[in-house]
């Protein structure tokens, strides 16, 4: 956007793209939709095999001080039928239900949308590299979010936070802080689709207003209330899924400018990738036939005969890399809306039983006992 | 809970030696150090933990958030960042002198090509956190740091925030008084880069008279030093100003005349003291922005700005890396 000083003398034009390439967010957080899924799988395996060798140190223990009951329900105790680790799939079910979780907590300490959704793409971060078979998503929801709150700005005391949460002390969020600080692997700046937004508000304006208006029926308030209503659709849909790490912030505010009204936003595209840049290559065009003019007069027929030829080829392929170019803003934009709405929907009594579960997994002693209590009170 | 933790537990501490302390900030103490497999000197900020009652530090978590996005050979190099027990360390390069030392050493000079050079980097560095949304707001002599090789480079991002949201309120106590710009005295909830601009006019003032330009002995007379060097803003010049938060009845300076600036820097060129006017402009939205400056004339009339390997250097008896003969003789001639 901006020129870079001295530096122009290399690299005329620093795009805004450009800059977002050198970001961590770009260069260490962003993915493939296949490479995003194996990320989380092998989060999932990983805290799987952890979890049994948690189980498996419980398990031994227990076996040798119960040696009767073991051999006496070796179907019951044995240790494959006792570890019920949490599917890929429910894994990722539980964390949508905590990524919910995130917003109904920030909303009521009215934290910021942009505490809300750095805190958001913290917790997601911190499970793609670890599972919720190692860390319980409840306290590393609440240090996500109280850690989002003091780098976004807006800073609120532990004791305070900690009155507020349910059965939480500072410790329970003090101690995770730093680990989640290492999962994060020091990156903390996280990039949302708002100002983005807000930037395509603007030049919707500009493009479609000015310096008439384009389309009958759209003046200043109908893009108003797009964007009002595109803002909402971050909140609701982008926020909560894991757009962030596929497509760059501008990319997911077009998407919901486009869920939003295709119309319109699709007139801005067309007017911002088609025709404007046909404007510019006509301008180029006239400016090269000046100068050929100002050259070599006679040989200026021949010239420009072979030059026109050229020139027609040039707009061709010119033209269809617009196009191209179009058509692939288009399908990404499409396929940001389809991610971002194909969200998973987890039933009460679903979350109750996968929350069970990775409590269990968590703790295996309190699940061992309990059974070993259940057996030895049948035998009697 | 330790797999995290044992990973970096062992790996990156052992890559760099912590030699010596060399400092101690508010919030961090400072080593120098070795990166051992490059043998490159670097300078570990260890963040003390347990002061603060919340948790890790606040200021230290902006360091890093920002300095892990500003890559550029004017803004201090984060080199990494490894925790050892709940300590946090940033791993930055070494940077032996700061600009604040230098302007307090007085048998060194400074040409015009000297402090040319000086700004430019400045601006050069602060182009980069602008374009990148990102306001410094603590600039003074201090926080810009020298390497061996010249180069300067912006540190000490504790206090730095981004630009990412919409209207929100911003605090207007950031900048050390000396260095604050006027829409910050008046408490102003919102205010831009230009925040950045000011400080840095002060410093190239500072530069040229090798005493600070508008040393305000508290907030109130912060005010007072200002507008007696720089006229007292106005409605006229400054829309609604009048509006600001602690804006009140002040007394009333004129606008110092061209001469009287003149006279103020006596070795200013007339392009030095326009580009000094336009980012000491007390309308915020007056003030010249980081690609303006850069654009500056100042920058491109004579005397070009000193390469920096060339420019003058603190500890002239203790060799660095690039000093050589040439540098120490031309300090003592002049
Ligand atoms: N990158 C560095 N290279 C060399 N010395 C440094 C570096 N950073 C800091 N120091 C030294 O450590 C001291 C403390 O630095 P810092 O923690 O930034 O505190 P402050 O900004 O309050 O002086 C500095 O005064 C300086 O002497």
């Amino acid at each position: 956007m901006s020129l870079g000083g001295s530096e122009t003398a290399k690299k005329p034009y620093v795009s805004i793209d450009d800059l977002y390439r050198k970001s961590t967010q770009f260069q260490m957080w962003s993915f493939t939709k296949s490479a995003l899924e194996e990320t989380k799988k092998k989060a999932n395996e990983n805290g799987t095999k952890v979890a049994k060798q948690r189980l498996l140190n419980e398990y031994n223990n227990l076996k040798e001080s119960n040696r009767t009951l073991f051999e006496q329900y070796p179907q019951e105790l044995n240790i494959d039928t006792i570890f019920d680790p949490l599917t890929f799939e429910e894994e990722q079910k539980y964390l949508h239900f905590y990524c919910e979780k995130i917003i109904t907590t920030a909303d009521f300490f009215n934290m910021a949308t942009q505490v809300k959704a750095t805190a958001m793409s913290f917790f997601k971060k911190f499970y793609l590299v670890n599972s919720v078979m190692e860390y319980h998503p409840k306290n590393i929801l609440y240090t996500c979010l109280f850690l989002a709150a003091k780098l976004e700005y807006y800073f609120i005391s532990i004791e305070s936070y900690c009155k507020i949460l349910p059965k939480t002390e500072p410790k329970d969020i003090l101690d995770l802080e730093f680990i989640v600080l290492l999962s994060l692997k020091f990156t903390l700046l996280v990039y949302h689709p708002f100002r983005p937004l807000y930037g395509f508000f603007l030049d919707f304006q500009a493009v479609l207003l000015h310096p008439s208006p384009l389309m009958y029926d759209v003046n200043v308030d109908k893009l108003g209330h797009l964007y009002n209503q595109a803002k909402e659709w971050l909140n609701k849909y982008a926020i909560i899924s894991y757009v962030g790490f596929m497509f760059t912030p501008p990319q997911i505010a077009l998407a919901a400018m486009y869920d939003i009204d295709k119309r319109i936003t699709n007139k801005y595209l067309q007017r911002k990738y088609l025709r404007e840049q046909l404007d510019a290559i006509k301008e180029e065009q006239d400016e090269k036939k000046g100068q050929d003019e100002q050259k070599h007069q006679d040989e200026q027929k021949h010239q420009d005969e072979q030059k026109d030829e050229e020139v027609t080829d040039d707009n061709q392929s010119l033209e269809s890399q617009q196009r191209t170019q179009y058509e692939t803003i288009v399908r990404t934009i499409v396929k940001c809306i389809r991610i971002a709405k194909a969200e998973t929907q987890t039933s009460l009594q679903e979350s109750k039983d996968i929350d069970r579960k990775c409590f269990f997994t968590l703790n295996p002693a309190k699940m061992m006992n309990k059974k070993i209590k259940k057996l030895s009170s049948g035998t009697e | 809970m330790t797999e995290a933790e044992t990973d970096t537990e062992n790996v990156p501490q052992s890559k760099y030696t912590k030699d010596k302390k060399v400092g101690e900030g508010t919030y961090a103490v400072v080593y120098l150090g070795v990166q051992k497999h490059t043998k490159r000197k670097i300078a570990i900020k260890e963040i003390k933990t347990g002061l603060f009652k919340d948790g890790l530090d606040m200021s230290a978590l902006r360091e890093v958030k920002y300095l892990q996005e500003l890559r550029h050979p004017n803004v201090i190099e984060l080199v990494d960042v490894f925790g050892t027990s709940n300590n946090l360390n940033l791993v930055l390069e070494f940077l032996p002198c700061d600009l604040e030392v230098l302007i307090k050493s007085k048998d060194i000079m400074f040409l015009a090509a000297d402090i040319k050079s000086w700004l430019l980097m400045t601006f050069r560095g602060l182009h980069h956190c602008h374009r990148m949304s990102i306001l410094h707001r603590d600039l003074k002599p201090n926080n810009l740091l020298l390497a061996p090789d010249g180069q300067l480079k912006i540190a000490d991002f504790g206090l730095a925030r981004g630009l990412g949201n919409l209207n929100e309120d911003l605090s207007s106590n950031v900048v050390t008084r000396w260095y604050r710009a006027p829409e910050l005295l008046f408490g102003a909830k919102h205010y831009t880069a230009a925040i950045d601009i000011w400080s840095v006019g002060i410093i190239f003032a500072e530069l040229m008279l090798r005493i600070p330009y508008l040393p305000g002995k508290d907030d109130v007379d912060q005010l007072d030093v200002t507008f007696k060097a720089l006229g007292t803003p106005t409605e006229q010049i400054w829309p609604n100003v009048s509006n600001l938060p602690l804006y009140n009845s002040l007394r009333v300076y004129p606008p110092p005349s061209r001469q009287e600036l003149r006279n103020r820097f006596i070795a200013a060129t007339d392009k030095a003291l326009d580009l000094m006017i336009s980012m000491t402009q007390l309308d915020p939205s007056r003030r010249c922005n980081t690609s303006q400056a850069l654009l500056h004339e100042y920058f491109t009339e004579l005397p070009s700005p000193t390469d920096p390997k060339n420019l003058p250097k603190n500890k002239p008896n203790e060799p660095t890396v690039e000093s050589n003969g040439n540098t120490t003789k031309r300090r003592k001639v002049e």
